[in-house]
């Protein structure tokens, strides 16, 4: 018999593949119907949302069709939320597996990530399928700019993942932190308020926040002439993933056996 | 063959670094020896043994591995629960790289652990008797060089022991096992040598008579 030794990439290669049909199943086919909620969640809470503005008849925003600009806007939002939410609970959750010592801790964020990049992608093509039936206008003027700005905001995710997972590890407290953090975000990140309207200093305030960036890009794509900030940046967006991202796979690296141990 | 040297471990614990676990172990296990491992509840079997099978790492000290060695079987430890048994079948056949080999393994591991349909339903629902047959398939169906089992063979039936006994004893020739075990008659038919484990210590014996007859004299005072 003989023995073949395996590279280090491929054994990485193949528990990624492993883990990554291993989460999709486990999303997937967990509990009745688990994929249809996945699909309902973001997209009940866009109904809701749009309900609540077709009360206060705002039918634009900023020049935009106000339906597609709050789709757009909460997609977005989700695809950074749902990624930093699955990879913060990413270690905790498969910490059974690191009883095969193929598995790494960093290697379960990764593929939480993966996993979830994919799934808001259809969560988005099926929210567009759905608003397009309704008569909206739902043909990207930019598509690449849209591609972009989702991407920037899952590697955002991704790096706010791969942070968090490690310091609520280390520091179980930082759960409830993150979960307290996550709402400011998501009212600060231009989610219901258009940022082009608010008058400086405070729109200026607001600009800081990568994720305002990533949100107003991906509707810029939609209408070429939404009002917006003046001074849009993707790079400023992808400059904190990158960022985070090394922040993240350092900590990885630097706590790797003390995350791992029970 | 596996080095075992000046190995130290000792768990975090809310307040600070906890006890040594371990406080200089050392000891080399030949190829093809079957090991059993003895000491009280708490001596530190089970960090050893997932010091061994590269579960954990240890604080100082190194151990070196020039052979293939199985994951640590036991408790449940590696099944997700809301998995069924044929899923974390996969995931380890995946991992371990015998994606094209999975329907032979599969074959051999649904027949090897006798749960019939069992091995289609989620892991959570199984005894702990069925989780360690299931461990147990999973491990046999891959060709290691030391297989470690941490109680593994104690909450089976009479009929699955006389079975996992047959299987190693076929495996002879060419694999060994390190084990731990509450139950003389388990680890005198497994094994030759054994480990007796005592204050972070490692004491060596040839003979596994030897290694529990300390052990119940430790635990006799």
């Amino acid at each position: 018999m003989s023995v073949v030794v395996r590279s280090a990439l491929s054994i990485t290669c193949s528990t990624w593949k492993a883990l990554l049909l291993r989460e999709t199943v486990n999303r997937l086919a967990a509990g009745r119907a688990a994929w249809a909620w996945l699909l309902i969640e973001p997209l009940v809470h866009v109904a809701f949302m749009l309900t609540m503005f077709m009360a206060v008849r705002v039918t634009n925003i900023g020049g935009i069709d106000a339906t597609l600009w709050l789709a757009i806007g909460l997609i977005a939002f989700f695809q950074f939320r749902r990624t930093a939410n699955q990879c913060t609970n990413a270690i905790s959750a498969n910490r059974a597996l690191f009883t095969y010592r193929q598995v790494k801790p960093v290697d379960t964020v990764l593929v939480r990530a993966a996993c979830e990049g994919f799934l808001m992608l259809l969560v988005l093509i099926v929210a567009m399928c759905v608003l397009a039936l309704l008569g909206h206008d739902v043909i990207p003027v930019d598509p690449l700019a849209l591609l972009g700005a989702l991407a920037g905001l899952w590697l955002v995710g991704l790096g706010f993942g791969l942070v968090s997972s490690v310091a609520v590890e280390l520091i179980p407290e930082m759960q409830r932190v993150i979960g307290f953090i996550m709402l400011p975000a998501y009212l600060m990140s231009g989610v219901m308020v258009q940022i082009g309207a608010i008058p400086e200093p405070y729109r200026s305030y607001l600009a800081m926040n990568p994720l305002v960036h990533g949100l107003e890009t991906a509707r810029q794509a939609f209408a070429p002439y939404y009002h917006t900030l003046n001074d849009l940046s993707l790079g400023y967006l992808y400059g904190w993933a990158l960022v985070l991202i090394f922040l993240g796979l350092a900590l990885q690296v630097r706590f790797a056996t003390r995350v791992a141990s029970q | 063959m596996i080095i075992v040297d000046d190995v130290h471990k000792r768990y975090r614990t809310e307040h600070g670094p906890g006890k040594w676990v371990l406080s200089g172990v050392s000891f080399t296990i030949p190829p093809k020896v079957n090991v059993g491992l003895v000491g009280r509840n708490g001596a530190g079997k089970s960090t050893l043994l997932r010091l061994i099978g590269g579960t954990d790492t240890p604080n100082r000290g190194r151990i070196e591995r020039a052979c293939r060695v199985s994951w640590p079987m036991g408790f449940g430890g590696g099944l997700q629960g809301s998995l069924t048994g044929r899923q974390n079948a996969k995931f380890v056949c995946r991992i371990l790289g015998h994606e094209d080999q999975m329907a032979d393994k599969l074959a051999f591991m649904q027949d090897f652990a006798e749960i019939g349909d069992s091995f289609d339903e989620p892991v959570k629902t199984y005894s702990s008797g069925m989780k360690s047959r299931l461990q147990f398939a999973m491990s046999l169906a891959f060709d290691f060089d030391v297989y470690i089992s941490d109680e593994v063979t104690s909450t089976g039936d009479a009929a699955f022991r006389g079975k996992a006994n047959k299987a190693f004893k076929n495996l002879a020739d060419r694999a060994s096992l390190i084990m731990v075990s509450h139950s003389d008659s388990t680890l005198r038919e497994f094994c030759s040598a054994g480990i007796w484990l005592h204050q972070g210590q490692a004491y060596w014996f040839d003979d596994i008579g030897d290694a529990l007859k300390h052990y119940k004299e430790s635990i006799a005072v």
